[in-house]
């Protein structure tokens, strides 16, 4: 293939047509970036066609029946997309999965870095980019949550001292961090990839810190994200969780893109990351023993013996058990390892969804006055949440992976960040 | 000026006269819950004995409210007399305040696509000089009256001088401005409708509260003409 030498990197040429439909992956990418679509294009419609009947209508068209039937499905009808019986959680979720384990992998490939772990620095290129693309496609999620088409007013009138604000500085630094590994990387400048990787690693923490405080601590007098601020052992549960995260997506990108070109090497990296997933899961394990002696006993049993206990012990069992017992062994196979890496991932997905949606379902604050906790209105919203995502939300999480796949792939063609690099 | 309205729960007999009249002022959906203004019912029972509370509610025009701090672009800000609004124009729909607000007072529109809430009737009637909100104006039974806390000699300030009252969920620390008044000759309903951590306010030790948080946040209020 053809390539140009730009500022040390070498970059491939791409025609348009290899670019655009080159190969499966790409139609993959687009299978996924169809569902964000339908998904856009469904919370847009909600958002800004949904013409409801409002009292106006009513005093204008005193008696008119349509305007009576428009009313009547306004108020008790499915439109409009906020409602107490089905939450904005899914993104909330994808969010966080995908914001934490992105920034987690980026914080193991910025750790090999420091400590010279040369058969990760080999592949590094390419984990960073695939970390970049998990952010991203966590960004993606929730900029459709945020409303687009008036985000402007975010620079025309911005309030700079309110919580969303802090995101916006914290992404603008670490994002191009992670862009300039990835060229030092490429244009083999070791020595100043290995200086830059500690603030990235110092970065990698404070998103993961800050993600909780923001998406929490802000929001804190939210009954259901009270929760998560009131016991700050959580803030390790989300950490520790997407460390584990991160080693798994690590181990199966490894057996998905070198299976074929690098065996041996192949199998060295997924040995290394076995180990790493390994402790992780032990980790995660141990804490999941005994962080409920800590945490709110309510909640504890809400999740132990509750409404959640089935999804709690699938998630243990596909989070920790299954993987343990598969990786625990000092020889395991490149299946078992395989297995274990989509046992982790789904897993900690899981363990994300119960969080968010246990807290929706049942704040942890009984907190006096015209809350809805204290009239009950949550008992509806106990048997629902858990499964009723709305359409256009669970399509918009399916189709933020084709965003993954899509960033990986594109920066992939140019760069070929997937090749094994000697450091 | 600083607006603010106290509620005589106890005379609430739930006919939604206040809610229709907010609807219609506001142009939102008649019979949408929780949608600027409404009536929470807490039925339970105490050995056996039944009893309903009803409590008229709305935006507690927080003194130190938390949704104006989460807004990422101004769109919610305290107006004079210390009003919290949101505008519907730079609102981005991120719903911060939705989630910020203790009171769940907070609510998207769909005709104007962005978050909206009670006013206080700032924009349709307190601008033009009248000082009455249409919740009040229509109420039957007399339960609400608005007012300026400013004034010690207005009927707010003498009503609160002259009964108990308590807010909703003071330990969030927002100050809220909707005053509840304790019932005074029926102590089974005035009991029934608080708990033990309610603290039950005199004026006199109220208004310290008030004074404070009016120190704290009185630059931000805007002049909306
Ligand atoms: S009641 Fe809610 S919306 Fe109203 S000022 Fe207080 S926090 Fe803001
Ligand atoms: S939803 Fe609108 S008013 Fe509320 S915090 Fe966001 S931008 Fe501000």
């Amino acid at each position: 293939m053809a390539r140009y030498t730009i500022a040390g990197v070498e970059v491939n040429r791409v025609s348009l047509k290899n670019l655009l439909l080159g190969d499966k992956v790409i139609y993959i990418a687009y299978g996924f970036l169809v569902f964000a679509l339908i998904g856009m294009i469904d919370v847009f419609w909600d958002r800004y066609f949904l013409v409801s009947a409002t009292a106006f209508d009513a005093g204008l068209f005193p008696g008119n029946r349509e305007v009576a039937a428009a009313m009547k499905e306004a108020v008790f009808g499915s439109g409009g997309e906020v409602k107490r019986e089905a939450p904005w959680s899914l993104y909330i979720v994808n969010y966080m999965y995908m914001i934490y384990v992105g920034s987690g992998i980026v914080f193991l490939v910025a750790l090999a870095e420091l400590f010279n772990i040369t058969l990760i620095k080999r592949a590094a290129a390419g984990f960073l980019t695939l970390g970049l693309g998990m952010i991203l496609a966590g960004l993606f999620t929730i900029l459709v949550d945020l409303n687009i088409l008036h985000l402007h007013w975010m620079l025309l009138s911005p309030r700079y001292n309110s919580g969303m604000w802090l995101m916006l500085p914290l992404y603008i630094i670490y994002i191009p961090l992670i862009v300039l590994e990835i060229y030092l990387i490429l244009s083999h400048h070791t020595n100043l990839a290995k200086k830059l990787a500690l603030p990235i690693l110092l970065m990698s923490l404070a998103v993961e810190f800050l993600e909780f405080y923001v998406q929490a601590k802000l929001f804190d007098m939210n009954s259901a994200r009270h929760l998560w601020t009131t016991y700050p052992l959580l803030t390790f549960y989300f950490m520790i969780s997407a460390f584990t995260a991160s080693a798994a997506v690590m181990m199966l990108y490894t057996f998905l893109v070198y299976r074929n070109t690098d065996r041996t090497k192949c199998a060295a990296m997924m040995d290394l990351v076995k180990k790493i997933t390994l402790y992780s899961v032990i980790a995660l394990g141990s804490y999941e023993a005994t962080a409920y002696l800590f945490i709110d006993k309510k909640w504890a049993g809400i999740i132990l013996f509750g409404d959640f206990k089935f999804y709690f012990y699938a998630y243990l069992l596909l989070a920790v058990a299954i993987p343990f017992v598969l990786l625990f062994k000092e020889r395991s196979s490149k299946l078992a390892k395989v297995i274990a890496s989509v046992s982790i991932i789904i897993g900690t997905y899981l363990g994300r969804i119960i969080f968010v949606y246990g807290g929706n379902a049942y704040p942890m604050s009984d907190r006096f006055g015209i809350g809805f906790e204290k009239y009950g209105e949550y008992e509806a919203v106990k048997e629902i949440v858990f499964f009723m995502p709305s359409w256009g939300e669970a399509a918009i999480v399916i189709g933020s992976l084709g965003i993954i796949i899509f960033v990986y792939r594109v920066i992939n063609l140019f760069f070929s960040v997937s090749m094994m690099r000697e450091p | 000026m600083n607006f603010a309205m106290a509620l005589d729960y106890q005379s609430c007999i739930d006919c939604k006269a206040c809610e229709v009249a907010c609807k219609e002022e506001n142009g939102v959906q008649l019979g949408a819950d929780k949608q600027r203004i409404w009536v929470t019912q807490s039925e339970k029972s105490i050995f056996g004995e039944p009893f309903v509370v009803l409590h008229p509610s709305q935006c507690n025009h927080c003194q130190d409210a938390p949704c104006v701090d989460v807004c990422p672009t101004g769109a919610s800000y305290f107006a004079i007399g210390g009003i919290v609004m949101s505008n519907k124009e730079t609102c981005i729909l991120c719903r911060g305040c939705m989630e910020a607000c203790p009171y769940d007072a907070r609510f998207v529109d769909d005709t104007h696509v962005a978050v909206d809430k009670c006013t206080f009737c700032y924009d349709t009637r307190i601008v033009k000089g009248e000082m009455t909100t249409a919740c009040q104006a229509t109420c039957p039974t007399k339960v609400r009256l608005f007012g300026d806390l400013d004034d010690e000699e207005g009927e707010l300030v003498q009503l609160l001088k002259h009964r108990k009252f308590y807010v909703l969920k003071e330990n969030e620390g927002t100050v809220p401005k909707l005053f509840y008044l304790l019932p005074e000759h029926d102590m089974n309903y005035a009991m029934n409708s608080v708990n033990e951590e309610t603290n039950i306010y005199t004026w006199d030790e109220f208004k310290p509260l008030i004074e404070k948080a009016k120190t704290k946040r009185s630059s931000q209020w805007q002049d909306i003409q």
